[in-house]
């Protein structure tokens, strides 16, 4: 009948067990999951997605202007063109099977684009640009000038010393969703790890737990089942996400170096989380009922906060620095490996900085919750439970 | 036979227990008894290893006791703990395995006791949804899960009704017939008077009985009652007798030997009449009254 399965394995599996049980837990990650698949795809529909405009021209001057349009439109615009008789083209626009029509005055000094019930936007800033550019050719071919010799937006070239736009936009992008999911899951998981004890020390069910099994037992079985509960959700985050942007018909430019960036930033929020989950811990078994925690996980919550703003805002050597700062690093380094100029050695500093940063907060935490969770009575302060005997 | 040896603990310079010595016999059930604060819950920390005795040790059978050995107790404490969200069988299963047991050998082994205490239909409910009595016998339920060794139970019958006063006594009578010390602390002393085999007096952290409840009751075996048809108050200077009580015409006194007992009994029915003369049998809460003096 005995089984030798270690406690803190009991304490783990209960924990996970819970969580699944939990339909706000498995609604919200479902919900997750689809705005992740609905966001990708809809990023891939919004670069593939070309307008198609019908424009008919009631005389030989607007006609010319819709010739230029289709010249100088940009690839994903398709445009037909037709001349039709004035009432022909009212006709077919009240009709729908126009999107506008194009006429000019006797002089073709001045133009009206009519729509059904609205002009796009798109279509006619092509058609003003397209109508200056005929009015200008005009001008200048009055004066006997080439319109080739005129300056044009296209003179100025940009360019930049470091890295180029289209990747920063990128990094900045991925590090907001990589923040966002490190700040969601140290309240998804980190929060219920704090109740959860204390729940047990409210209710007392920690004097019986204790006089079964050691106390290091049950905080290691809390803390590793919500870690595995978040890593799991993270994993499926990240990988449903990847995979539907490698499936999508759009090539998604950088897709390696998220996925690359992607597996540090699983390691990262493994440490980070580690040791969230520690604090956690020891802030719920400092209070006595879950009111206290609002006031006590006050500093927890700033630093979150940090976490979120530094990967959303921080640039250059506060950056730096944030990447090596445990916690903050988790999005820091990450946002920092996105845009590329990181040596190889300092993923694995900063790394190291966390783990072991993790081991003493860990440590640090068994020591606090050992002897204040046991403790009835008021709310303690982190004095007052060092102060504690066992 | 649980031993606690020369136990003290103090509490930032308060001492609440003080070189405290007692013992729990197997196949008995001893009753601890004492006032609010007197340090019984202390001490039945101490035994569960919840707390550390500044002094002292505690042994079972002779052993020390350590992280091995406490496992196999049964504990229920003072301020009840178990999940109230949780459903009963649930939380009794986590306890089980926590306590070495398979998951379905901890669902046979609830299920059984709680279809002893009448609450197999109700495994599922949460427990919040549980009358305070059912939720009590949920966890007695708990702390007999895994067979203990040792039972330590903290004001078990408080909050019960007198159906389930009746069922916990049995069980607890069960579990001290198999040979498990049993140690619960009660201030209910009429209750104690018909269930212990043993009692525990402490007061102010010290020891102040530590005997069988016969024994108890024989350092007081020479008393008699004596009730007469008129004054009482010449028992004073009868030679042979201690007037322990006397109130018009009742008096408890203790008498010298048997022969004063009869003779005067003998002048008493010469003076009138006698309508009682009785060994006084105490009530266990007579001696810890008298105890605690």
């Amino acid at each position: 009948m005995n089984t030798t399965t270690a406690p803190w394995l009991i304490v783990a599996l209960r924990e996970v067990e819970t969580k699944l049980r939990d339909k706000a837990f498995i609604i919200s990650t479902i919900v997750t999951l689809l705005f992740i698949i609905g966001s990708v795809a809809l990023t891939g529909f919004l670069a593939n997605r070309t307008s198609n405009f019908a424009v008919a021209a009631t005389d030989d001057a607007s006609f010319r202007v819709l010739e230029q349009v289709i010249q100088d439109r940009p690839e994903d615009v398709e445009l037909s063109i037709s001349r039709l008789a004035p009432e022909q083209a009212e006709q077919q626009l009240s009709a729908e099977r126009l999107n506008a029509t194009l006429s000019g005055s006797a002089d073709a000094q001045e133009f009206t684009l009519t729509g059904f019930n609205a002009v796009d936007q798109e279509l006619s800033s092509l058609v003003r640009e397209a109508m200056k550019t005929v009015k200008t050719d005009q001008l200048l071919a009055e004066a006997g000038l080439e319109s080739a010799g005129l300056p044009d937006n296209e003179d100025l070239i940009l360019d930049q010393l470091h890295g180029d736009s289209e990747r920063a936009a990128m990094a900045s992008a991925m590090a907001l969703v990589f923040s966002f999911l490190f700040y969601m899951a140290a309240f998804l998981f980190g929060m219920p790890i704090a109740n959860s004890v204390i729940e047990e020390k409210q209710n007392r069910v920690v004097e019986i737990l204790a006089s079964t099994i050691r106390l290091r037992q049950l905080l290691a079985g809390k803390i590793i089942g919500n870690v595995v509960l978040a890593m799991i959700q993270l994993l499926a985050f990240l990988s449903i996400g990847l995979l539907a942007a490698y499936i999508s018909p759009i090539q998604i430019p950088f897709l390696g170096v998220v996925t690359q960036v992607a597996g540090w930033f699983v390691v990262f929020f493994f440490g980070g989380f580690l040791l969230l989950a520690g604090i956690w811990a020891a802030l719920g078994s400092l209070a006595t009922r879950t009111e206290d925690l609002q006031q006590s996980s006050g500093p927890v919550v700033g630093l979150l906060m940090a976490v979120l703003f530094i990967g959303l805002y921080a640039k250059g050597s506060f950056l730096v620095v944030a990447s090596y700062i445990p916690i903050v690093s988790s999005a820091a380094m990450p946002s920092r490996l996105l845009s590329g100029e990181v040596a190889f050695w300092e993923p694995i500093l900063s790394l190291a900085i966390l783990l072991a940063a993790c081991w003493l907060v860990l440590l640090f935490a068994e020591k606090i919750y050992g002897r204040a969770v046991m403790h009835t009575g008021g709310a303690l302060t982190l004095r007052k439970a060092l102060k504690l005997e066992v | 036979m649980l031993e606690l040896n020369h136990v003290s603990r103090s509490f930032a310079q308060n001492l609440v227990l003080d070189d405290i010595s007692f013992t729990v016999p197997g196949g008995a059930l001893t009753g601890f008894v004492g006032a609010n604060g007197a340090g019984k819950t202390t001490t039945m920390r101490i035994i569960m290893g919840l707390l550390s005795a500044d002094s002292g040790s505690v042994s079972l059978n002779g052993q020390p006791l350590n992280g091995a050995t406490r496992p196999n107790f049964g504990y229920m404490p003072e301020e009840r703990g178990l999940y109230p969200k949780q459903p009963v069988i649930d939380q009794l299963v986590y306890l089980g395995q926590l306590h070495g047991l398979s998951r379905s050998g901890a669902r046979k082994r609830a299920m059984e006791l709680l279809a002893r205490f009448g609450l197999a239909d109700r495994a599922k409910s949460k427990l919040e949804s549980l009358s305070l009595g059912n939720q009590q016998r949920v966890q007695v339920t708990a702390a007999l899960l895994h067979e203990p060794d040792v039972l330590i139970l903290d004001e078990p019958f408080s909050g019960l009704d007198p159906i389930a006063v009746d069922a916990m006594s049995s069980i607890l009578r069960d579990y001290a017939a198999r040979g498990v010390p049993v140690l619960f602390s009660s201030h209910q002393l009429d209750l104690l008077d018909v269930l212990v085999d043993h009692l525990v007096i402490i007061q102010d952290g010290r020891i102040l009985a530590n005997s069988s409840a016969a024994g108890l009751r024989a350092t007081q075996a020479s008393r008699h009652r004596l009730s007469l048809g008129s004054d009482t108050g010449w028992l004073r200077n009868e030679p042979g007798v201690t007037v322990i009580d006397i109130s018009g015409h009742d008096a408890l006194v203790n008498f010298d030997s048997e022969s004063d007992a009869q003779r005067v009994l003998a002048t008493a029915m010469s003076r009138g009449p006698v309508a009682e003369f009785a060994i006084h049998r105490p009530s266990l809460a007579d001696i810890y009254r008298e105890i605690i003096k």
